[in-house]
């Protein structure tokens, strides 16, 4: 397990991660394919269906991180989501949750390398559990549960996101 | 604009990270595939019984199993409330299914570490229920 603790400067290498991990999820396919074949075809289907969804999501994700590591310095990165930042990391942290699409997983890699510069966890938690306003869903969940629902709903979203965060900074303190 | 940078360099890194995680999230999209393939929504609404207390765990947890994009939360939370299930668990429900994800527990706790996942995950377990009750409390109150 490669947990990352803080800010680290060493150069990384590569390798690859989740390779059991792949092999066991193959080896499931396989089993499955014997007692239900058609099934287990239908999901091979269904995965490659989900793969085209999010490969333009992982090319958005790498040109927003090359962008953030080119313009920004990693020092100044530090001050507004670091140790520094205030009230406006956490304004940060949460307008991009709120504003991100695409699988949580996909932006796993760009919230990792920024945690390396300084990324406090206390606004990754936040940044996640803001993900559940989808602003452009709003009107959908107007039309199934009305709008006082889905005004409070997104309101204690934001808030239950800000208390999240704070909580896992003083449990980390 | 950084003498020292190249951007085409920076883009080849972001582009390494994403590489480097490709196992184990195509290990991930096999799952979501597998979930889709073998777990129905009948399935799914089978888990409610009627108990508010207990569905709004149940839809807590069944969401947190789900996987999809959220617009489909939100056509099966409609369902369900036409069913008859309680909104406590239903927005319980559509909440978790975006906010929780045992299937990219995983890859979380190998990017992110064990400790925070389980710490994060925690907090968003028990956020989900809470908000999910506010939300409807509130929503009754002003109606």
């Amino acid at each position: 397990m490669a947990a990352v603790t803080g800010p680290q400067k060493a150069p990384r290498r590569f390798r690859w991660r989740g390779v059991k991990f792949l092999s066991g999820v193959i080896v499931l396919y396989l089993a499955l394919y014997f007692w239900r074949e058609e099934q287990t075809m239908e999901a091979l289907r269904t995965s490659l269906g989900v793969l085209a969804e999010i490969v333009p999501i992982l090319f958005v994700v790498v040109f927003i991180a090359g962008a953030i590591h080119y313009w920004l310095d990693p020092k100044k990165l530090a001050r507004h989501l670091g140790e520094e930042a205030g009230w406006h990391g956490w304004l940060i942290a949460l307008g991009a949750g709120i504003l991100s699409h695409g699988p949580m997983y996909a932006w796993y890699p760009m919230i990792e390398d920024l945690r390396r510069h300084g990324l406090r966890d206390g606004y990754i938690a936040a940044f996640f559990y803001a993900r559940a306003v989808k602003v452009p869903l709003l009107p959908i969940m107007v039309h199934y549960f009305g709008w006082p629902f889905t005004l409070f709903l997104s309101l204690y979203i934001v808030l239950a996101a800000w208390i999240q965060g704070w909580i896992v900074e003083k449990v980390e303190s | 604009m950084n003498g020292e940078k190249s951007y085409r360099r920076e883009l080849k890194k972001a582009a390494i990270g994403i590489i480097a995680i490709l196992p184990m999230m195509l290990g991930i999209v096999g799952l979501v595939g597998i979930f889709r393939a073998f777990v129905s929504r009948e399935m799914l609404a089978a888990v409610f019984t009627g108990n508010v207390v207990s569905d709004t765990l149940a839809g807590t947890v069944a969401g947190m199993i789900a996987v999809g994009q959220a617009i489909v939360s939100y056509i099966l939370g409609g369902e369900l409330l036409e069913q008859g299930i309680s909104l406590y668990a239903v927005a319980a429900f559509v909440l978790s299914w975006v906010t929780l994800g045992v299937v990219q527990l995983p890859l979380e706790a190998e990017v992110l570490g064990l400790r925070f996942t389980i710490l994060r995950n925690t907090l968003a377990f028990v956020f989900t229920i809470l908000t999910a009750v506010a939300a409807v409390w509130s929503a009754q109150w002003l109606q």
